[in-house]
């Protein structure tokens, strides 16, 4: 996308559970993060938008999530429930890759799975004390609270900044990017915040609980936002 | 002759018997406990009661402490509001659990030993709650040592073991006056200094799930770290059927401590 010299659309498309490998609902934190990073970016579920932007040169990118390869390769092999709900939008696409199959894409990200359990927990509103995220992010990761095969989430922090982190068990190591935009330290920030786990024996209560422990109440956010106002209140110049 | 030291028990009973039953195969007769009998782990009263009955000489640790005095340790010694509020919620339930006879033998625990020039102590002779770490400031790790007048200074609280000898030392006094003419200098040059930590019984934080202790021959001065395998799923067992948070199993079981060391771990509360 970003070498991408003209327009940038996304679309997320709604995956179906079967045989005990449950989908997570669209929590909007893949939008959300490339919104920021991209402020131009197309809406495409918007249908207006989608049709306005099959004319320039679009780059679309679809997330589908699916858990098993088509039985046919190209376009022939796409769900048909897929292929409707593209069509609703007026999209028509001319290629169909898939993750494992395909070449083009990285066979690492590919993943087998004969049950897969899935939590999301909205955290909007929700600020963290910074050093006990990094623990309750290390213990989801690494099996405290079952086996994560994939985890995601959109985090607050007191000073304003919002953190997209990311986990999947086939790379080395998790993801952890700022997001551009960043709030006012003036109480709790209005942007999404969520978390996403997927996985096998997941214990959404305990990690629930552990992360209730790690969330700043008014007081503690506001002894950490009140010094951060008064520095951006010495940086503005008086006239 | 070999004597054994052994510290930060932290009511993890299955390691305190394997480190006990390894320390009796040798035959040595002397064991001193640093202290941190409790806290964290699922069996507070046993382990404090298997001290107790083998007449084991012990100072007081800083949970020991904080048990009979109650929290004297702010956020501050925390390295997050999770490890506080995890701390916080481990030191009520061993409250709790604590007889009165357990929590008096507690209170009567000396904050030091000493024998002849060998020291005991939990954290340092300043306090149960200043950890000496290994790559502590040279100075400061023999100023510890030389005030406490020791020759070897034997501590535990920060679960890592290690054996720091501290080699031609010296101290420089210069008296300056007001004018800032170089009045007069004194240098006092020291022998050899040896700091020795045994590691942690019941909370080891050195990479690994085993249980560590040191031995220490009092006529060659030689120190040997000792690491002991014990049954780790017995004492997970045992935290999850006294109700204790899950993750403190996970932890433990997988060579993690039950909370993080704070970022500046030689900062003492002061509260």
């Amino acid at each position: 996308m970003r070498s991408h010299q003209g327009k940038c659309g996304y679309l997320r498309l709604d995956g179906y559970s079967s045989n005990g490998l449950e989908q997570v609902s669209n929590s909007g934190i893949d939008k959300t993060f490339l919104k920021d990073q991209f402020p131009e970016l197309i809406d495409l579920s918007d249908s207006h938008h989608a049709s306005r932007s099959q004319q320039g040169d679009l780059l679309a990118l679809i997330e589908l999530p699916q858990f098993q390869a088509p039985q046919h390769a190209g376009l022939t092999g796409m769900d048909p429930r897929v292929k409707n709900q593209l069509e609703a939008l007026q999209l028509h696409p001319d290629r169909h890759l898939h993750f494992g199959r395909d070449p083009e894409l990285p066979n690492k990200d590919t993943l087998e799975f004969k049950k897969l359990e899935s939590f999301s927990l909205s955290l909007n509103a929700s600020v963290w004390d910074p050093p006990s995220l990094n623990t309750l992010w290390f213990e989801l990761v690494n099996g405290a609270y079952g086996d994560v095969y994939r985890a995601k989430a959109l985090m607050n922090l007191p000073d304003g900044r919002s953190m997209f982190f990311n986990w999947i068990v086939s790379q080395e190591s998790s993801q952890f990017l700022p997001l551009e935009e960043i709030s006012a330290p003036n109480g709790r920030p209005a942007s999404l915040s969520e978390l996403v786990v997927q996985g096998k024996h997941l214990d959404g209560l305990r990690i629930q609980s552990t992360i209730d422990l790690c969330l700043l109440n008014d007081a503690v956010l506001e002894m950490h936002q009140m010094p951060l106002r008064d520095r951006q209140k010495e940086a503005i110049p008086s006239t | 002759m070999n004597h054994a030291i052994i510290s930060c028990l932290h009511a993890n009973l299955p390691a305190a018997e394997a480190v006990l039953n390894d320390i009796d195969r040798q035959g040595i007769g002397t064991i001193t406990c640093l202290g941190d009998l409790v806290g964290y782990g699922p069996q507070p009263n046993e382990v404090v009661e298997l001290i107790r009955k083998r007449g084991i000489a012990t100072c007081q640790g800083c949970w020991d402490e904080d048990i009979i005095d109650g929290l004297n340790a702010c956020e501050c010694s925390y390295p997050s509001q999770l490890a506080e509020r995890r701390g916080h919620l481990a030191h009520q339930w061993t409250d709790d659990q604590l007889t009165d006879e357990n929590k008096s033998f507690l209170a009567s625990l000396p904050t030091s030993l000493r024998r002849d020039r060998l020291l005991f102590v939990h954290g340092s002779p300043n306090s149960q709650h200043e950890y000496l770490l290994p790559d502590m400031d040279a100075f400061a790790a023999l100023e510890r040592v030389e005030t406490a007048g020791a020759d070897i200074l034997f501590c535990g609280h920060t679960h890592q073991p290690y054996v720091r000898e501290l080699r031609d030392g010296s101290i420089r006094v210069r008296l300056q006056n007001a004018d800032h003419e170089c009045d007069q200098g004194e240098e006092l040059t020291l022998p050899m200094r040896k700091i020795v930590n045994a590691g942690s019984v019941g909370e080891p934080r050195h990479g690994s799930t085993n249980a560590t202790y040191v031995i220490h021959n009092d006529a060659t001065d030689e120190v040997e770290i000792k690491e002991v395998p014990y049954d780790v799923d017995r004492t997970c067992q045992a935290i999850v059927e006294a109700g204790l948070p899950k993750v403190f199993a996970w932890r433990l079981s997988h060579g993690f401590e039950f909370a993080e060391q704070a970022e500046d771990a030689s900062h003492v509360c002061e509260r």
